[in-house]
C-alpha cells in the first residue's frame, strides 16, 4: 500500500507541491471560516463548538494535499487518463465551497450579487456545511483508494512490459 | 394670592408629571429618542438602545444578523468578556444596528427586537434570539410563529406585540440599518466599529476579545 505513496513522494516536486496545496487549502479555508483573521491583527481563533469544522478542514487540506499530487503524478508521468483526477479536484472544491458561504464576505457577496437565488444558494452550504465537508472527505478517500490501485496496476504494467 | 395659586399649580403638575416620567422610565429601557444620534461616521439612530452608559468614551457598534452563526459565535465568546471589562465598568457602550441579509427570517427577527423595544424589552429579546439560534438559516427557528412565542416567553404584551411584528412596523427602520452596513463598507456580519475620542476602528468577523481589548485600551 505505501509502495505507490513513496514512488510519488520520492520526487521532491511532488512533496513540494503537496505542501503548496495543504499550506494554501489549510489557510485559505481557515481564514473563509474565520478561525484566522488577518484584520487589524494576525490572530487564530478556536471558538467553543467549532472544533468539529477545525477538524474537517485540516483532513479536507490533508486528503488534497495527498490526492491531488497522486493524481498529476499519474497523468503527467504515466501519462493515463485525466479523467480519474476528477474526484480529487470535486472533492476539493466542494469541501472548500462549504465553508466559503456563510455570514462573511463571500456569503454577503454573493447574496448582494444574486439576490434570492444567492440566499437560497448561501443557506445551503452554510446548513449542511458539516455534512457536505464530510462527503467531500468520502470522495477524496475514494479517490485515493481507487488512484492507489490504478497506480499499482499501471506502475506494475511498466515494470513487466 | 392668584399668583401664588398658579405658580404652586405649575410646581405641583411639575412635580407630578417628574414623577410619572420617572416611574414609566424606571420600567423601561432608554429609547432612542435622539434623532440625529450618529456614531463616528455610522448613523445610529435607527439601530438599538445603547447598552451601557450613553456617556462611556467609546462606543462599539455591532452590525450583526439574528441567523449568522458568527454572530452567535461572537455573542456566546467574545461578547461577555468586553460587557464585564468594559460596558459594566462604563468604559464603553455598545449599539447593535441589523444587517439582516442572511435569510427571509432575517428582516423580521430583527423587526420584532424593535417591537421588543416599544416595550422597553429590546436587550432582553435580542439576547433570546442569541440564545435561541438554532444552526439552520430559515430552518423555521425565526419565523413569525417562534418571534411571537420568544415575545410571550418574555411576558411582553403580545396583542401590541403582534400588531407591531404584523404590521411590518419597523420593516423601513432595519432596511435603514442595512443601508447604513452598506455605506460604511459592512461586507459581512458580525462587524464592528469602535468610536473613540480620536476616531474609529472597524473590526470584521466574530474576533476574539484578545483583538478587541487592543484596540480599547489605548483609546481609554
Amino acid at each position: 500500500m505505501m509502495q505507490p505513496i513513496k514512488l510519488v513522494f520520492l520526487n521532491f516536486n511532488y512533496v513540494l507541491l503537496s505542501t503548496v496545496i495543504f499550506i494554501s487549502m489549510m489557510t485559505g479555508l481557515l481564514i473563509l471560516s474565520e478561525y484566522i483573521f488577518l484584520d487589524p491583527y494576525v490572530v487564530s481563533h478556536l471558538p467553543s463548538g467549532t472544533e468539529l469544522g477545525f477538524v474537517l478542514i485540516l483532513t479536507l487540506s490533508s486528503l488534497s494535499a495527498l490526492v491531488i499530487p497522486m493524481n498529476i503524478f499519474r497523468i503527467s508521468i504515466l501519462k493515463s487518463s485525466k479523467q480519474k483526477m476528477g474526484g480529487g479536484v470535486v472533492g476539493s472544491i466542494v469541501g472548500a465551497a462549504a465553508g466559503a458561504c456563510s455570514c462573511g464576505p463571500v456569503g454577503f457577496a454573493v447574496i448582494s450579487t444574486f439576490g434570492s437565488v444567492g440566499a437560497t444558494a448561501t443557506a445551503f452550504l452554510t446548513n449542511y456545511e458539516i455534512p457536505i465537508r464530510i462527503i467531500a472527505i468520502a470522495i477524496l478517500v475514494v479517490t485515493y483508494f481507487t488512484t492507489i490501485k490504478s497506480l499499482k496496476v499501471e506502475c506494475d504494467i511498466r515494470s513487466r512490459s | 394670592m392668584n399668583k401664588k395659586a398658579v405658580i404652586l399649580g405649575v410646581i405641583i403638575v411639575a412635580i407630578v408629571a417628574g414623577i410619572a416620567a420617572s416611574v414609566s422610565s424606571s420600567s423601561s429601557e432608554t429609547v432612542n429618542l435622539d434623532m440625529g444620534r450618529t456614531h463616528g461616521t455610522i448613523s445610529t439612530v435607527m439601530g438599538s438602545a445603547i447598552l451601557g452608559d450613553p456617556s462611556a468614551p467609546i462606543t462599539i457598534v455591532e452590525f450583526g444578523d439574528y441567523q449568522c452563526h458568527q454572530c452567535y459565535n461572537w455573542f456566546h465568546n467574545t461578547k461577555p468578556a468586553i460587557t464585564r471589562d468594559y460596558i459594566e465598568t462604563g468604559k464603553a457602550n455598545l449599539v447593535f444596528v441589523d444587517l439582516a441579509f442572511l435569510g427571509n427570517d432575517s428582516p423580521k427577527a430583527a423587526q420584532a427586537s424593535y417591537c421588543a423595544e416599544d416595550q422597553g424589552m429590546y436587550w432582553d429579546y435580542h439576547d433570546l434570539l442569541y440564545n435561541s439560534q438554532e444552526p439552520k438559516i430559515d430552518g423555521g427557528w425565526a419565523n413569525s410563529e417562534r418571534l411571537k412565542a420568544f415575545a410571550f416567553s418574555l411576558d411582553l404584551d403580545m396583542e401590541l406585540f403582534e400588531s407591531c411584528l404584523d404590521s411590518g412596523k419597523y420593516s423601513k427602520r432595519v432596511q435603514y440599518n442595512i443601508q447604513q452596513a452598506r455605506d460604511n463598507g459592512v461586507r459581512g456580519t458580525p462587524g464592528f466599529f469602535i468610536v473613540g475620542p480620536d476616531g474609529q476602528q472597524q473590526i470584521s468577523g466574530a474576533q476574539p476579545f484578545s483583538v478587541f481589548k487592543q484596540i480599547l485600551d489605548p483609546m481609554i
